[in-house]
């Protein structure tokens, strides 16, 4: 068993849902984006080609950041193949950070949300922002989601690290990530990679596909299938009737 | 021991510097560790000034431990003669280095978490557990000599030393030379940089604190040998990085490197205190370019928050760090002279 995502490039619009429905969900602090995207703009007018590669942790096999932590503190979960973060081992020593190839962790410098503790009032008569995370009873902001806690702090603390957990918290409830849930033309597909006859596997087995600098030897756990053409706008990524989702 | 240390042996113009230094660095660290956020970093560009005035100091004293250990493995008197002040020394950079590292991990108490949830894939795990035996190492030594007890564990302790420093300086270049996707960060080549650049520092500050005439001629040939040595590694890494065809790499050597230990090496007995003053400087240039100029590159999605290519210039927090490293490191040998040495320095 072993979780893995297959983001099919062909139905991908930009849209930037995911990374708006996975700082909601994980309660992500300004500037930090576990679930981000490269744009890469190519060739020479007409003929110009543009990119959007959503992207996130890849949950890789061999995983660069899990070697470089000196605390297990970044480790391999065995029965999922997450690779999963635990703050209270964090030393903040950055190793991940500068470990990762692909750019997908962040540090807290400061501690997160800390706008929100401020007192000061805009207006007489307005909440603060304090008075807001009071009166929504909110962890860190009034929009914290309390259900994130579940498996790791709604707030992560100053200096530590955090990146994507592939919503490890909504996968113990028999949920996808809440980036492949809030995905408007279903380029995003989750499963147990692992598993030949899972949807994603199909997927992979049908399209070939890769993940991002394989050539490092990650072995990343998202892959990317079919890169965008438009003549092949309504040809369907799966045969009509096979399920979607985790 | 000496006991008679006065309060008119603290009002000299060195530890009136000492002293600022600490304040002010000092003031940041703290203000950093318990307050807010002030160095010039951001998610992509994490290592900065703090962590390579650790990575200078740890390596400093690794030299210096290793020239003390080569000393009492040869039997060296214009070493050994020195082994108490040398090993002063060797503890006071190695706390120097570790205060700028705790600054910039945010906690004390994090330098010793470390030790307690190992994984030993990781060469930051290795640096730091090899770093703590040294200094355990660097400590007995002290007590043995402070005791007089001289005998049967000098040479197990000096060849123990000898072999964990040179571990230690080899994995602070792994830390780097092990990370995969940076264009300049690769390959055993930083592991002989750090290695090598430990030992022109550690000789370097052993001309400039400790001008003695036959331990500076000791360590002065050594300061020219590796000196040569380093600008002999720095030639091929310019050479590499003219012809490379990695792509991305910026290269962190420039030709100007070498002028630091071309002087060392051709002056040195004119002016050694200010030539080991300059090679100092020239090892902290290296250390800082390879250091950042690695992280540089941004990465995946990092590219569209802080640009393709990211440019660093220290603040002055980060400066202050520096400052606050070099002062502890400062106020320690000097407290250890003051008290510790039968032959007290002048006051200066």
């Amino acid at each position: 068993m072993g979780y893995g995502m297959v983001i099919d490039q062909q139905l991908c619009v930009g849209c930037a849902a995911c990374t708006i429905a996975c700082k909601i969900e994980n309660n992500t602090p300004v500037g930090f984006n576990w679930c981000d995207k490269i744009t890469r703009t190519s060739g020479k007018f007409p003929a110009v080609r543009y990119e959007y590669i959503s992207t996130m942790c890849n949950h890789c096999d061999n995983a660069p950041c899990v070697a470089a932590c000196p605390t297990q503190a970044m480790y391999k979960d065995r029965q999922t193949g997450l690779t999963l973060h635990d703050t209270k081992k964090c030393i903040g020593c950055k190793a991940c950070i500068v470990n990762c190839p692909y750019g997908v962790i962040s540090f807290n410098w400061e501690r997160p949300h800390q706008h929100w503790a401020q007192r000061d009032r805009l207006a007489e008569g307005c909440f603060s922002p304090r008075e807001m995370l009071e009166e929504s009873g909110g962890e860190g902001s009034p929009h914290g989601n309390p259900e994130r806690g579940t498996t790791y702090p709604v707030v992560r603390p100053a200096g530590s690290v955090e990146k994507c957990t592939f919503c490890d918290h909504r996968l113990v409830k028999g949920l996808a990530p809440a980036c492949v849930d809030a995905c408007p033309s279903g380029a995003r597909q989750f499963g147990d990679i692992d598993d030949p006859n899972s949807e994603v596997s199909k997927l992979v087995a049908r399209h070939g596909g890769k993940g991002l600098r394989e050539e490092l030897g990650t072995r990343p756990r998202v892959i990317y299938i079919r890169d965008y053409k438009p003549q092949r706008r309504f040809e369907p990524a799966r045969p009509a009737g096979e399920n979607q989702g985790a | 021991m000496n006991s008679n240390v006065s309060r008119k042996d603290f009002l000299t113009p060195t530890w009136i510097l000492i002293a600022a230094g600490l304040v002010a660095g000092g003031a940041v660290g703290l203000y950093e560790m318990f307050f807010g956020h002030l160095f010039a970093t951001n998610s992509s560009l994490v290592w900065t000034l703090p962590l390579v005035t650790y990575i200078f100091l740890a390596l400093m004293s690794t030299g210096v431990s290793l020239i003390l250990a080569y000393g009492l493995i040869m039997k060296d008197e214009a070493i050994t003669r020195h082994t108490r002040a040398l090993l002063i020394m060797a503890i006071g950079m190695l706390l120097g280095g570790f205060t700028a590292l705790a600054t910039e991990l945010g906690s004390l108490l994090n330098m010793v978490w470390i030790l307690l949830s190992p994984n030993p894939s990781s060469p930051i795990w290795w640096m730091g557990t090899l770093y703590s035996i040294e200094l355990v190492l660097l400590a007995v030594k002290l007590v043995l000599d402070l005791k007089g007890r001289h005998g049967v564990f000098d040479l197990p302790l000096a060849w123990g030393t000898l072999l964990i420093a040179a571990a230690a300086a080899i994995t602070i270049g792994a830390v780097f030379g092990t990370v995969i996707g940076r264009p300049d960060y690769h390959g055993a080549f930083l592991s002989v940089i750090t290695l090598v650049s430990a030992l022109v520092s550690g000789a370097a500050a052993i001309v400039l604190l400790r001008p003695q005439s036959a331990l500076t001629e000791t360590a002065g040939r050594i300061f020219r040998q590796t000196a040569l040595l380093f600008a002999g590694l720095l030639l091929v890494r310019v050479a590499y990085e003219a012809h490379s065809t990695v792509v991305g790499m910026l290269g962190w050597a420039s030709i100007w490197m070498l002028v630091p230990f071309i002087l060392a090496l051709v002056l040195l007995q004119y002016a050694p205190r200010i030539l080991a003053f300059i090679g100092i400087l020239g090892v902290l240039w290296v250390q800082y370019s390879f250091i950042i100029t690695g992280q540089l590159v941004s990465l995946g999605q990092t590219a569209h928050w802080y640009g393709a290519v990211q440019s660093y210039q220290p603040n002055i927090p980060e400066a202050l760090i520096l400052v606050l490293g070099v002062a502890v490191a400062a106020a320690l040998i000097k407290l250890g002279g003051q008290f510790l040495m039968d032959e007290r320095p002048p006051a200066t």
